[in-house]
């Protein structure tokens, strides 16, 4: 088994987190400066007060709320402790082996086998599976998927992964606004191209406008595929052994797909949609089942 | 002479903070280890808390099985009377080997294994089990690397400073390892 420093892994995590926050941060003011400039006129102050406002606003509930943001936009339910016995025994008894502290567990009601985790650090962490993960997988292969899953908690993915989601969603927003507006002006003959200034400035703003939301989610889905392999590897460590996970992937393979909002699609543990290769947010299921035979 | 004085601030700034990073580090991991020992503890406390729950659902059904019922008891009381982690463990393991012919034997009875108190126990039981092992492993997983760290260069030269020692690991008694005999 190739050896990985998990400590380096929950660093880089870390930093990869708050550089993302920077980037996004300064990517929307300059968005938000732009569009002040180009059609705001009288009104460039307020625009870009409100707009700062609101991009803030935006992050730090991203940040905060991003768990519950997941749960709902699945329409999950608390999973109780009486009714879902083996599920909370199963992931105590990982928590214990892994030294995290006990996630709140959820369950959405569908019938394909798949399940994520969210939150912004361990201390407020979730995780959910779908009623078909419990009914079609066996205890072991039920706690491969859990070790799986608390193993992006542990490496602080969820913070990473339910940041971008939150995070390129919202660029992808303020894109589609500028453009959209930049269209209508330009129709009603708005002050935009009164000057070369303003006529850089725009293209400027276009290009960021066309470029940011592509670029992110390619960096976002490359990232998402590097960390699936790092979690099924540190299930394993949980768990001492790959038997479990592998049995549960190879019972993925024959999932048809779920219908879930492309922006919780990257924390699932199996890809819930079909896409095309190079958008995929997860590696394909027999590559990680190979490495796992492997370890 | 002013950048003189920068470095040598600079360098004993350095020296000091790597002291300081050493000893955090092997105070952060004997923590760890001490909460995963607590752990354990935990689970043991509350295996031994559900034994008088289990005997008293079987006691109707296994009226003839006397050996094993005082088998569990005497478990019970080692594990209450045991006193360090390696006795609490041994009297685990004893206990752990008693419930395992109790559930054994209870598949021979069929009122008792329809019994809904009694599968519920069992199942309790079987993930405390699990919960026992899985803490067992990270107190170990502790202990590797706070010994990995004691006995390379230059942790260890930090920890004969410090005065920290290697650590034992909790072995497995010789009895659980061995493969149980099947007779006929």
């Amino acid at each position: 088994m190739q050896r990985l420093s998990f400590h380096e892994e929950i660093r880089k995590n870390k930093i990869s987190s708050y550089l993302l926050i920077g980037i996004v941060l300064a990517v929307l003011l300059t968005l938000v400066y732009t569009i002040g400039f180009v059609l705001g006129g009288d009104y460039f102050f307020f625009i870009i007060i409100f707009g700062t406002i609101l991009s803030l606003v935006y992050v730090v509930g991203g940040y905060y709320k991003s768990a519950d943001l997941a749960i709902a936009s699945v329409s999950a339910k608390k999973a109780s402790g009486t009714e879902f016995k083996q599920y909370h025994n199963i992931v105590e008894g990982l928590c214990l082996a892994s030294g995290l502290p006990k996630p709140k567990l959820y369950i959405m009601n569908n019938q394909q086998i798949n399940a994520f985790a969210s939150g912004r650090d361990p201390q407020h962490a979730v995780i959910c599976v779908t009623t078909g993960t419990l009914d079609k997988l066996t205890k072991q292969e039920l706690e491969g998927v859990l070790a799986h899953e608390l193993s992006h908690i542990a490496n602080y993915d969820i913070r990473f992964m339910t940041l971008t989601a939150v995070l390129v969603g919202m660029i992808a927003i303020i894109s589609q606004i500028f453009l959209r507006s930049l269209f209508w002006s330009s129709i009603t003959g708005g002050r935009s191209s009164r000057n070369n200034n303003n006529a850089i400035l725009m293209i400027i703003g276009i290009a960021l406008a066309v470029l940011a939301p592509i670029i992110v989610a390619l960096v976002q889905l490359a990232i998402s595929r590097k960390r699936e392999y790092a979690a099924d590897s540190s299930a394993v460590k949980f768990m001492r052994t790959p038997t479990g996970l592998m049995g549960a992937l190879k019972k993925i393979h024959y999932n048809t797909p779920m219908k879930v909002s492309g922006a919780v699609a990257p924390l699932f543990l199996a890809k819930p949609t079909k896409e095309k290769e190079w958008f995929m947010t997860h590696p394909p299921l027999s590559k990680r089942i190979a490495r796992l035979e492997r370890m | 002479m002013v950048a003189i004085q920068i470095w040598i601030a600079i360098a004993s700034a350095t020296v000091a903070g790597v002291f300081i990073l050493y000893y955090n580090r092997f105070v952060r991991l004997t923590h760890q280890i001490d909460n995963s020992l607590a752990q354990i503890n935990v689970q043991l406390k509350k295996r031994s808390d559900l034994i008088p729950n289990l005997l008293s659902a079987v006691k109707g059904y296994m009226k003839h099985e006397k050996k094993i019922i005082t088998e569990i008891t005497n478990a019970r009381k080692a594990l209450v009377s045991a006193k360090g982690i390696e006795d609490k463990m041994k009297a685990g393991n004893q206990m752990q080997s008693a419930l395992k012919s109790i559930f054994a034997i209870a598949e021979g009875y069929p009122d008792l294994k329809a019994n809904t108190n009694f599968l519920q126990l069992q199942q309790e039981l079987s993930a405390i089990e699990d919960k026992v092992a899985y803490a067992r492993q990270y107190y170990n997983d502790g202990i590797m690397s706070y010994n990995v760290m004691t006995n390379m260069v230059p942790g260890k030269w930090f920890a004969t400073m410090y005065g920290f020692k290697k650590r034992e690991y909790l072995k497995i008694p010789e009895a659980a390892k061995v493969v149980p005999k099947i007779e006929f």
